[in-house]
């Protein structure tokens, strides 16, 4: 019972609005097993909540602080788990937690271009047809150039979506892309809709990982593929305590230097280390159901990308 | 939340232990994780016997707060090939299965997408399955061609063993050993005709380097299959020689046939009549060669030697 008056508390004192309070008090009694805030103890609403802030401050300068973290190799991450889906015209990705569009972008870019291939396999082999045939056949493509192919971004942070957004703007993307506000623990979707679900950095920042898994194998169709990518445990042990080192030395300083913010960069790399090892997430994600899971050390296990189907 | 994890950890870990299975990569697991959550999978008759199963393993684990999530692995009434239900494991399929679904179904489509994990897809997709299914084999295609492979030389097999079959109950006349052989390569090589449009790319694919063991175990397989049947019980030298020999006419009548425009590919039967003609006759011209290569040193020889005496008569004289 006081834990379930505490969060209650902690919410008012916050400058939470009065929907925030009154979900509080009805999640008081849900809020109660405890559970680790980087290397905090907290209970799951608070952690909810933390998250949350965390990245509404961190938001608009999301992108900058990972080009600057990871030296740019973040983008190489996100290419190789994109080669790796190899995703053909007509797949329907789900990218969760999916904020600034990262995945998104690269999805449409790289369905475009298989798309372009298969067109100019198609029209060398059409090689006999009359000049009325040919532009038929060009009218129809023209307005086809995804195959169907479709993303819908979802993610529980409002600031998030809105910077995804933009960048979408910016950078011209405008076919084939949703943005929905959801929780990766409870999805606003129907069963068996989505080719391929995909989390990349953000299954770390779901409270309940195993519901998050559940909710991926209900949303995507028999034969669907879940890709998982996210910071994991590095076994080799001089390279682990370079790693160490850089995470803690220098990644909160370049937060505060960056983007102002020490606190959240000090929540990230503690939940790089809170966060389960690659064997004991293949098993959770087997647990969910998912066949065939199996999991890729990029870079000697600062990142893995864990895959299973839906069988 | 940590002690849940290690408590299912546990679990797990004493569960594979059971199954005598190693807490290693699964595809080294044996295929004994039916797989029961898609209703593709399942034959309708027998829905309703799982269902009580189902429910029996969520009783089970509903009295575990810390375990949120039924272990598809259930335990005990399991209807698995490990388990009592020996009706219900035909009904689930292994995972290895429905690979083999998946890559037959894409036979289909190979002659229009080649060769690729394009094809794949589009089997996945007639079977009613998602395009990402296809993501479970390799993005080259291999696993596509070698399951081709391997399946047109159990198909060989099996008409070899009903050729024997009837010439032992006496329903057809052993055939010579040239024309067995040219019929067997034949009967293989007309296999390839549905895709010989395509069939380069998966000569290609074959010869990736990480597909060559595979694609030479096929390979070696099948012609140890036809002279199996042939009647060798050679088990000398000859076994090598004859299986290198017909693994050469193979290959290289396979080669004339991916670019023989004849009707009914009639030059590469006749050009294969004639390999086979010639590792016959190669025999008996090993045996002549030998012999007059004996006669020839034999006459050295006698020549060096009334060469050599009548030098010697000439001094003593």
């Amino acid at each position: 019972a006081a834990a379930g008056l505490c969060p209650c508390r902690v919410l008012l004192s916050r400058r939470g609005g009065a929907l925030r309070v009154l979900r509080g008090s009805m999640q008081g009694l849900a809020a109660g097993p405890e559970t680790h805030f980087g290397f905090q103890t907290v209970t799951e609403a608070e952690r909810r909540e933390k998250i949350y802030q965390v990245f509404e401050s961190v938001a608009k300068k999301y992108d900058i602080m990972n080009d600057s973290m990871t030296l740019g190799i973040h983008r190489v991450w996100k290419d190789i788990l994109m080669h790796k889906m190899n995703p053909s015209p007509g797949t329907l990705l789900l990218d969760v937690a999916g904020g600034t569009g990262d995945i998104a972008f690269r999805f449409l870019n790289y369905v475009r271009s298989v798309r372009e291939r298969q067109l100019q396999l198609k029209l060398r082999r059409h090689q006999n047809l009359s000049w009325q045939e040919i532009s038929e056949s060009y009218q129809e493509d023209k307005f086809n150039s995804l195959g169907d192919s479709q993303v819908v971004v979802c993610d529980i942070n409002k600031e998030m979506l809105k910077v995804g957004k933009q960048k979408a703007q910016h950078l011209g993307y405008s076919e084939g892309l949703s943005w929905v506000l959801g929780n990766a623990e409870e999805l606003p979707f129907d069963d068996d809709k989505f080719d391929v679900y995909t989390i990349a950095f953000g299954i770390r920042n779901v409270t309940r990982i195993d519901l998050a898994l559940q909710e991926a194998y209900r949303v995507l169709k028999p034969g669907g593929r879940f890709l998982c990518l996210e910071f994991s445990h590095v076994s080799n042990p001089l390279l682990s305590r370079l790693y160490d080192l850089y995470s803690f030395q220098v990644i909160p300083v370049l937060g505060e230097v960056i983007a102002g913010d020490w606190k959240s960069y000090q929540y990230l790399v503690e939940s790089i280390r809170r966060f389960p090892p690659q064997e004991e997430l293949k098993a959770m994600i087997e647990d969910a159901g998912f066949f065939k899971v199996d999991y890729q050390n990029l870079n000697s296990g600062i990142v893995a990308i864990h895959s299973g189907f839906k069988l | 939340a940590v002690a849940a994890a290690a408590a299912g950890g546990l679990r797990r870990a004493g569960w594979r232990l059971w199954r005598g299975r190693a807490a290693a990569r699964c595809q080294l697991c044996p295929p004994q994780r039916a797989l029961q959550a898609s209703a593709l999978l399942r034959r309708s008759s027998d829905q309703q016997q799982k269902e009580p199963f189902a429910s029996s393993s969520q009783q089970q684990f509903d009295s575990h707060p810390t375990h949120h999530q039924p272990e598809q692995e259930a335990q005990g009434p399991r209807p698995s090939y490990t388990g009592q239900g020996g009706q219900e494991s035909e009904d689930y399929e292994s995972e290895e299965q429905l690979q083999h679904r998946i890559l037959a179904a894409a036979l289909d489509f190979v002659p229009e997408h080649g060769w690729t994990a394009e094809a794949i897809a589009e089997g996945a997709k007639s079977l009613g399955l998602s395009v990402a299914a296809a993501g479970m084999f390799h993005s080259d295609g291999s696993e596509l061609v070698l399951h081709f492979v391997a399946e047109c030389n159990t198909r060989l097999a099996e008409l070899l063993e009903q050729e024997q079959k009837r010439v032992q109950l006496g329903e057809a006349e052993k055939k010579p050993t040239d024309q067995f052989l040219r019929e067997a390569v034949e009967a293989r090589l007309r296999m390839l005709i549905p895709y010989i449009e395509k069939w380069p790319q998966a000569l290609s694919i074959l010869l990736l380097p990480h597909n060559i063991p595979s694609s030479l175990n096929l390979l070696s397989t099948m012609i140890d299959d036809i002279l199996h049947y042939a009647g060798d019980q050679s088990t000398d030298f000859n076994w090598y020689t004859r299986r290198a020999v017909l693994t050469g006419i193979y290959n290289t009548t396979e080669l004339v046939m991916m670019q023989d425009s004849s009707p009914d590919f009639e030059d590469t039967w006749r050009f294969l009549e004639n390999r086979v003609t010639d590792a016959m006759n190669m025999k008996d011209t090993a045996q002549q060669v030998q012999s007059t290569g004996e006669a020839v040193v034999q006459g050295l020889m006698g020549a060096a030697v009334t060469v050599s005496n009548t030098d010697t008569c000439r001094v003593v004289r």
